[in-house]
């Protein structure tokens, strides 16, 4: 009986049902989407880790080693330490390595290694998260350059260095754990054993050892790394913690799904939104039908099942297709994720937690029915047939009469009335084209904040125009001695400083010896941008990246004193300022070159440079690379480019995304108010119609309305985004080292381009969908 | 006496079905002059609202020939329809069908207030002298749930008049109203029509249709008789016997 009248009621208004039936459908599509994007997030991360097994601690080191005595720390900590063991990496220069048509892969500034698979743990694994068994004469590629050069299975890569050629077929492609990111410098290329022995025989490129640890469960990372220092193991190269690792997974991989994930908790805001705009525009109709059965005499609980049973029909039906569309959505999604970090998606965490969102939207819908079933207890049955709901019990003055109306047409007038009279209702759609332009904006933002030159300020880089690394070799000192001496030299450069960075004992809050990276040089040749204080003037000062400084790190503020030891002899240092850094996992530090060097703890040594105005810079960045080997030589902005270039990509990427779901959202959202706004005010329009209002007098009201919600809409959404999406980009990057951003605005993208985008778009579904029916005798409506 | 209206053999059908068409005006002729005040009688589904909304041109005709003041209506496109019933007619409903987010004087000026450049003050100062002539003046700002049937009806009745129609059309103008209310609707109506403006309206109360000068009867979407009583004075007491005559002729009719 129940599901006859709703399937009656359903036959009799098409429209609003089909309406209703979408929009729930939407919700549960975005709420779906959103739950099942974080699952797979989650999901795929542990995974990788599971098959990978990353190391926990790793020490880099160039120079002499010996295993013996690695062996011996291993025995003393046995507690700590599970399993160790060494990778040889044969490093290769990017021009050496030869592929397609005379292309080379010079322009990198990845260091490239060869290697072999480990045998014990921190495996490369294959796209199926199997490790990865090379044969003889094959190579897998990373990731990262399968994208950078567009290569494919089966294309050929030659090595050719020192007078050795050897040709490698491209077999898999390489996904590790560890150096997956653009953001580690490093990408490992894995190879067979015999092939890894040829190479090593004609001393092709220079070797580096990867002195990897793997704890016990209850292993403590911090006193395995002291040992080993105290010990005067090999340690000439960074050490690098595990989870450091998953930060630039997560961050290379995050910061896309991050905005990704934001975007999707913004759908569901819309989503929910469409729930209330549902409910309010058939919430007059629904009383009303309540008020003829309470007037015709059936029991409460009967009126309370079939306005139930409708409801949840509908919600039921919604969530079942919503459900299974959001796959569909989340597949187009998650590409890089697959890509990077699993293919294999299929556990049944994502279905589990997808239900999520039907069901809550399911018990959101019943509730709200029995809070309209509970104000119809409240109102009398006449009543409920009487008047507008959206107007009950509020007397008020009347507002807007049409004499007041002094410079618009009066169609355009009733448009903006009815704005203001039913204000609960364009209220959601002007919240919706809120979010959708906030959606659209904020990648638009993060994307050209990143592409900004501005950007190296948050990976604690001055602003220069070159940047010239140099590799740990044999003749590192005498090359950088060598190479400041010519660009003293060298009229074509206007200024210069180097940097050199070592890694010193600092003491922690709590008063043990922490091992911290420290960069020397003078800070005022390129000035950085503060977040707070300036940079170290003298010997007695330090500054400390954000991350460095806060309780994860040093704990320190400006003012605070940091000791740290150099060359066996305490140094206290004043914090002078503090600045934003995303590289090497966020914890740095800079002091003036009087501190001092630790002599068997250097790093890496670093020259900036600005170019005069009247240089060639390309010709002069290529003589300074022709001239030192080891050095890499970069534009500022290459550098960061690409450091960051797979996140830019991918933020591109997100940019097209956000536009496009933001669109489509204000597309759909648009059309199905129209529709269930001209379906519900039927009686109105025919009413209008009767005394000789035309068709386009009537829609130019309706456009006028939604117009007027539009236009403020986008004005805060671009606000939202320019304000409130800083906040939260600096509020997610915090955890990585940048705890200000701000965003380097195109004003011509977000105030015209974009604006004007939506606003042809929202208007062109406007124009579409605001039709008055003129097909129907105006007498049907009329009298009905 | 100069033609206003004139319909020559209409036809409306509607389909409900494949195979099931429901006829409901057949081959109907129609003429109303200019001045003229004349109802329309018969039994339910008759077709007489059918007739009075297609010779409007609210509904369609499925054949035949509309014409209102000289002009083909029934091939006129959507837009003219509209600017003719707003320029040229004005219709009063059994519903009262006023806008119900406007007060009563604004639902009265809104037809008025569509013209281009049209003189704000001056519909104002018509809007109100129209509600003073129907007695709810004092409930200008008043919302529609705010004013009884009655009063809503005058306000309706004012609503068809502000744009100074030719012609009047009415649904059961007085149907959903008491007896005493649907008199002074009349009375007023009669006064529009004593000032020239011509007013069909469609009925199923003797009294009302007594005031009329010609009554027209339909059985079946056929006008099967008409019956001219004569212009009405409402000082007269005349009444009595217009209705005792047409009883006699309705009776006649099949009634």
């Amino acid at each position: 009986m129940f599901l006859k009248i709703v399937m009656n009621d359903v036959r009799r208004k098409k429209i609003i049902s089909a309406t209703v039936l979408v929009f729930i459908t939407m919700a549960v599509v975005l709420g779906s989407s959103a739950t099942n994007i974080i699952a797979n997030l989650m999901q795929s991360i542990a995974q990788l880790k599971t098959h990978a097994v990353p190391s926990d601690l790793t020490q880099m080191h160039i120079g002499p080693y010996d295993q013996a005595a690695v062996d011996r720390l291993v025995a003393t900590l046995g507690e700590h330490i599970a399993e160790q063991e060494t990778m040889f990496l044969l490093n290769i220069e990017g021009s050496d390595i030869h592929f397609g048509a005379n292309r080379t892969m010079v322009d990198t500034v990845q260091d490239i290694s060869f290697v072999v698979q480990n045998r014990k743990f921190d495996f490369i694994l294959d796209l199926d998260n199997r490790k990865l068994e090379i044969k003889a004469g094959e190579v897998a590629v990373p990731i990262y350059f399968m994208k950078t050069y567009s290569l494919n299975l089966g294309d050929v890569l030659r090595v050719e260095s020192r007078g050795f050629r050897k040709e490698f077929v491209i077999s898999d492609y390489a996904r590790d754990f560890e150096m997956n990111s653009a953001l580690a410098s490093s990408k490992r290329f894995v190879i067979n054993q015999a092939d890894y022995d040829e190479m090593l025989a004609h001393q092709v490129g220079d070797m580096e050892y990867l002195i990897e640890f793997k704890l016990h469960e209850h292993g403590d990372l911090r006193t395995v790394r002291n040992a080993y220092r105290k010990a005067g193991l090999p340690s000439n190269g960074p050490t690098i913690e595990g989870k450091l690792f998953s930060l630039f997974n997560a961050l290379s991989d995050a910061a896309v799904v991050m905005v990704i994930v934001l975007i999707s908790l913004l759908l569901v805001v819309v989503a929910s939104l469409c729930i209330r705009l549902t409910f309010l525009a058939t919430i007059d109709e629904d009383l009303r039908e309540i008020g003829v059965m309470k007037a015709l005499g059936i029991s409460r609980k009967d009126i309370r099942n079939v306005y139930l049973t409708k409801y949840k029909i509908v919600a039921a039906v919604a969530g079942v297709i919503g459900y299974g569309l959001s796959f569909l959505v989340v597949r187009a999604f998650n590409g890089n994720m697959r890509l990077y970090l699993s293919s294999d998606l299929s556990g049944s965490l994502q279905y589990v937690l997808s239900l999520v969102a039907p069901i809550a939207i399911y018990l959101i819908i019943v509730l709200y029915c029995r809070s309209v079933l509970g104000r119809i207890d409240a109102i009398s049955a006449t009543e409920a047939l009487r008047s507008d709901i959206m107007q009950r019990g509020k007397h008020r003055k009347y507002r807007f009469p049409l004499l007041k109306n002094r410079f618009l047409g009066t169609s355009t007038y009733m448009g903006l009335r009815d704005v203001a009279i039913r204000i609960k209702l364009y209220r959601l759609l002007f919240f919706i084209f809120i979010v959708c332009t906030f959606i659209a904006i904020l990648p638009l933002n993060v994307f050209n904040t990143m592409n900004s030159p501005k950007f190296s300020t948050y990976m604690g880089i001055g602003q220069c125009d070159v940047r010239i690394d140099l590799r740990k070799t044999d003749t590192i000192t005498a090359d950088f001695e060598r190479l400041l001496a010519e660009l003293e030299n060298d009229s074509d450069i206007e200024k210069h400083a180097a940097y050199i960075t070592c890694s010193y004992p600092a003491m922690t809050a709590d008063g043990r010896w922490e091992y911290i990276i420290i960069e020397t040089g003078d800070f005022s040749v390129f000035p950085l941008q503060y977040l707070e204080g300036e940079a170290p003037s003298d010997a007695g000062e330090i500054s400390l990246s954000f991350a460095q400084a806060s309780a994860d790190g040093l704990d320190k503020k400006i003012g605070d004193t940091v000791v740290v030891q150099v060359g066996g002899v305490d140094k206290q240092l004043k914090v002078s300022g503090i600045y934003q850094d995303i590289t090497n996992g966020g914890k740095t530090a800079k002091a003036g070159s009087s501190l001092g060097l630790q002599h068997d703890a250097i790093l890496w040594y670093m020259v900036n440079l600005d170019i005069a105005p009247h240089a060639d810079v390309s010709a002069k960045m290529a003589h300074y690379q022709s001239t030192y080997a080891s050095a890499q030589v970069n534009g500022i902005k290459e550098y960061a480019r690409q450091t960051m270039g797979n996140i830019i990509r991918q933020m591109g990427a997100i940019v097209i995304g956000g536009l496009a779901i933001a669109i489509v959202v204000m597309v759909l959202i648009t059309a199905l108010f129209l529709k269930m706004l001209l379906s519900k005010d039927m009686s109105q329009i025919a009413i209008m119609r009767s005394i000789g209002l035309s068709t386009r007098q009537i829609e130019r009201q309706y456009m006028a309305g939604t117009m007027v919600v539009l236009l403020p809409g986008i004005i805060l959404g671009v606000l939202a985004a320019d304000y409130l999406g800083e906040i939260l980009v600096s509020m997610a990057m915090s955890s990585m080292g940048a705890a200000s951003i701000r965003f380097v605005g195109i004003a011509w993208q977000t105030w015209l381009v974009y604006p004007l985008l939506i606003i042809v778009v929202v208007g062109i579904t406007l124009s579409l969908s605001c039709k008055v029916a003129v097909a129907e005798d105006l007498s049907v409506v009329l009298r009905s | 006496m100069r033609t206003m209206l004139e319909a020559r053999n209409i036809h409306k059908k509607i389909a409900l079905g494949e195979d099931n068409v429901l006829h409901i005006l057949r081959d109907v002729d129609l003429q109303i002059g200019e001045g003229e005040f004349v109802s329309i009688m018969g039994p339910s589904g008759s077709g007489k609202s059918t007739l009075l909304y297609t010779v409007s041109g609210m509904d369609r005709i499925t054949s035949g020939s509309v014409v209102f003041m000289d002009q083909e209506i029934s091939s006129l496109k959507e837009e003219s329809l509209s600017k003719l019933r707003l320029d040229h007619m004005g219709f009063i409903f059994q519903d009262i069908n006023l806008l119900k987010n406007l007060s009563l004087i604004d639902n009265i000026m809104f037809p008025a207030l569509l013209e281009k450049h049209a003189d704000k003050k001056a519909v104002h100062e018509k809007a109100k002298k129209l509600m003073e002539m129907t007695g709810i003046a004092t409930l200008a700002d008043n919302s529609i749930t705010q004013a009884s049937g009655g009063q809503l009806q005058r306000a309706g009745i004012c609503r068809a008049l502000i744009n100074e129609p030719a012609m009047i059309f009415g649904d059961e103008p007085t149907g959903a109203l008491d007896s005493k209310s649907a008199a002074e609707i009349m009375a007023i109506l009669a006064q529009i029509n004593n000032q020239g403006t011509t007013v069909m309206l469609v009925t199923h109360d003797m009294k009302v249709a007594a005031k009329t000068q010609r009554v027209l009867y339909m059985v079946d979407g056929c006008i099967v008789a008409q019956k001219h009583l004569g212009p009405y004075e409402e000082s007269s007491d005349t009444l009595v016997d217009r209705e005792q005559e047409l009883m006699g002729w309705l009776v006649t009719n099949g009634f």
